[in-house]
């Protein structure tokens, strides 16, 4: 599926839960006390353990291929860090397509934190975007 | 005091590399992919990802951009285990500034990686509060056993001096 500018990404979302903070830390061999233990947390002024913000390209190469796929292949993907998430809050994912050039898309990408206990509505990363093709499952290695 | 010592500028330009131990294994890239909830046929189950082209399993792609699984580090008191640069000093805080991803294609479960990471640059900067930070470019390499391209990743991190509060 090749869409048109200014198509949308259908909007998904996702609770973060500490749990799901430790299995992904597993899952990285990314051990770091800092996303999953209170009280490291707290002494570095924090009031909570806080998600790896790495998670976010893995939850937006997600939503661009259960929405392009199953034969697409993301390329290139950017993103800059804007606001810490917390255990037990939800992010909300979204895209809107910004150029096609034959099948190869670039997509705007937005990833918000919802209102929480910890803060007001946020964005968890901007600017986001990516390139992806539309007409293959894998690139190709010369 | 500057930020920027001559110990830090004397490792702009130097590259740290790993090689993994064993292929990557798609037993790894399962496990990531349920940590994620990515429950896409072509990271589980081989037979679909062959009838879509693919040989086999491929890897979430930007799993060997956020894992140490080829590091073989020994595990620090905080937990880390992955590549450091040993940019933290007393009185600064590391944040991470952003992420550019480049997918050459996507990873296998026999691919033996190697991975580098060299420091780009160091910008001292002050930010609207008048605190000095300096900014780290960082590059990252993936390649495969045959030395070719799987990904690559500009990486930034930040490291901003606390205030005397937050220095406590």
């Amino acid at each position: 599926m090749t869409p048109a500018v200014g198509d949308r990404m259908p909007e998904t979302s996702r609770r973060i839960t500490l749990t799901d903070m430790v299995v992904y830390a597993g899952a990285t061999w990314d051990w770091h006390r800092m996303h999953y233990d209170y009280e490291f947390a707290r002494i570095r002024g924090l009031p909570a353990p806080i998600v790896d913000g790495q998670m976010f390209g893995a939850l937006l190469v997600k939503a661009l291929q259960d929405w392009l796929g199953p034969v697409c292949f993301v390329e290139q993907l950017d993103f800059t860090f804007r606001n810490l998430m917390f255990p037990g809050e939800e992010i909300t994912i979204g895209g809107v397509v910004r150029e096609v050039a034959g099948a190869k898309v670039t997509v705007d990408l937005t990833v918000t934190i919802g209102a929480s206990e910890y803060g007001a509505e946020r964005p968890a990363v901007a600017p986001a975007s990516a390139v992806v093709w539309t007409d293959r499952i894998d690139g190709v290695v010369p | 005091m500057s930020l920027l010592t001559d110990e830090l500028k004397a490792r702009v330009g130097t590259t740290v590399t790993y090689t993994a131990p064993e292929p990557w294994g798609a037993a790894s890239g399962r496990y990531f992919a349920y940590a994620i909830g990515d429950f896409n046929p072509i990271y589980l189950d081989p037979d679909r990802a062959r009838a879509l082209g693919l040989p086999d399993v491929t890897i979430p792609p930007t799993l060997v951009l956020e894992s140490a699984q080829y590091a073989n580090l020994p595990i620090r008191e905080d937990g880390y285990a992955g590549h450091l640069w040993g940019f933290d000093v007393p009185g600064t805080r590391l944040v991470r500034g952003g992420n550019s991803y480049r997918f050459y294609r996507r990873m296998r479960p026999d691919d033996v990686v190697t991975v580098s990471f060299t420091l780009k640059s160091i910008t001292p900067k002050v930010n609207r509060e008048g605190k000095e930070m300096l900014i780290f470019a960082t590059l990252i390499r993936v390649t495969d056993q045959h030395g070719k391209p799987i990904a690559e990743a500009d990486e930034t991190f930040i490291l901003v001096a606390l205030g005397e509060e937050e220095a406590k």
